[in-house]
């Protein structure tokens, strides 16, 4: 059964698992409930137990993510609004950003060769690091599937919330700065989320290292990781 | 409601404009990508003034994740790949993601406090 009816009762379903999730997410602070994983969670079971397959679902997607990519277009806005601290920390957050992505993308994607792992997880573990919107579609570009590219992403940016800033303090980083830096590098925007908790400076730090870490990657993963992988 | 309607076209715009541009050029770019640097410029420019936006980007940046939902539901088609291969994402994700906060935190860390920059609080 592919029926506007299921698209509709898909779309229903969607929206009132993430209004619920968020709630449940607001409510306790707690990253593994995090509105996505939770909802997500849920839909794959609840279609798993009613036979609803993902072809149903696709026409469903494509009304939902419509506005996906004007979204994307608006996060230039935080990023302009915090230029001030872009232009004065500039050479720290450029340095830090390329050396940090490109350590963690390195180590990622050869770990994961050398694990055996599918060539098609290889490429997906690539934009691990990048928020969702932009590791979804560099991860087209260079050969990965999306879902599984955001799958990565959401395990990331949970960990990183969870172990990122005490293992900041364990290795001795106190600088505010450097803090929200390394947190918009590792874990994006979830990372940004839970640093801003420490301080605004964190926070707005954060929040442009995702951003640039997203253009930077953009940039140089389609001839960086076929290099890697050779 | 009109002015959220307005504005999200007008983001719409520029995003059609870079995926037509990327495709056009077959530069291997997000057309996302590139549409934020277009905005970005366009803003730093005064072309486009921040408040007539903000009545999309508020709503539309607060439940981004509402959008990952249905893409991350394909997963539903890889459920065996993970079930099999699940241990071994798990060692390359958390040692990559120790590797950057070392990494990334480190550098900058040195690099701030040997220049002694203030004025960012």
């Amino acid at each position: 059964m592919n029926s506007p009816t299921m698209t509709a009762f898909t779309i229903i379903l969607t929206v009132v698992l993430y209004i619920i999730s968020r709630k449940i997410w607001l409510k306790t602070q707690n990253a593994l409930l995090a509105p996505l994983l939770l909802s997500t969670t849920a839909i794959i079971i609840i279609f798993h137990y009613s036979g609803i397959t993902y072809e149903q679902y696709k026409p469903g997607k494509s009304i939902m993510t419509l506005l996906l990519g004007p979204a994307t277009v608006g996060l230039a806005l935080p990023l302009y609004q915090n230029r001030r601290i872009l232009l004065d920390t500039f050479i720290p957050i450029l340095v830090g950003i390329v050396c940090g992505s490109i350590a963690t993308v390195t180590t990622a994607v050869l770990l994961a060769k050398w694990s055996g792992l599918d060539s098609m997880l290889v490429k997906s573990i690539a934009t691990k690091s990048i928020t969702a919107p932009i590791a979804i579609d560099i991860s087209r570009i260079i050969g990965g599937d999306p879902a599984i590219a955001v799958a990565f992403v959401v395990f990331t940016g949970t960990l990183g919330s969870m172990i990122g800033a005490g293992f900041l303090s364990l290795c001795k980083i106190t600088d505010p700065v450097a803090r929200g830096i390394a947190m918009g590098v590792t874990a994006h925007g979830q990372g940004t989320a839970t640093i801003l908790h420490e301080g605004q400076t964190q926070g707005a730090m954060s929040g442009v290292a995702m951003a640039l870490v997203a253009i930077f990657t953009s940039f140089v993963a389609p001839f960086f990781i076929p290099l890697l992988l050779k | 409601m009109l002015k959220f309607i307005a504005q999200v076209f007008l983001l719409w715009v520029i995003y059609s404009l870079s995926i037509w541009v990327v495709k056009t050029s077959h530069i291997p770019l997000p057309g996302s990508v590139l549409g934020m640097i277009i905005l970005f410029v366009l803003l730093s420019t005064g072309v486009i003034k921040e408040q007539w936006l903000t009545a999309a980007t508020t709503p539309l940046l607060k439940h981004l994740t509402f959008f990952f939902i249905p893409i991350a539901v394909e997963l539903m088609q890889w459920g065996d790949l993970f079930v099999q291969n699940g241990y071994l994402l798990f060692l390359p994700l958390v040692i990559s993601s120790l590797v950057a906060l070392f990494a990334t935190g480190g550098i900058v860390q040195l690099l701030t406090t040997s220049s002694n920059n203030d004025g960012m609080n």
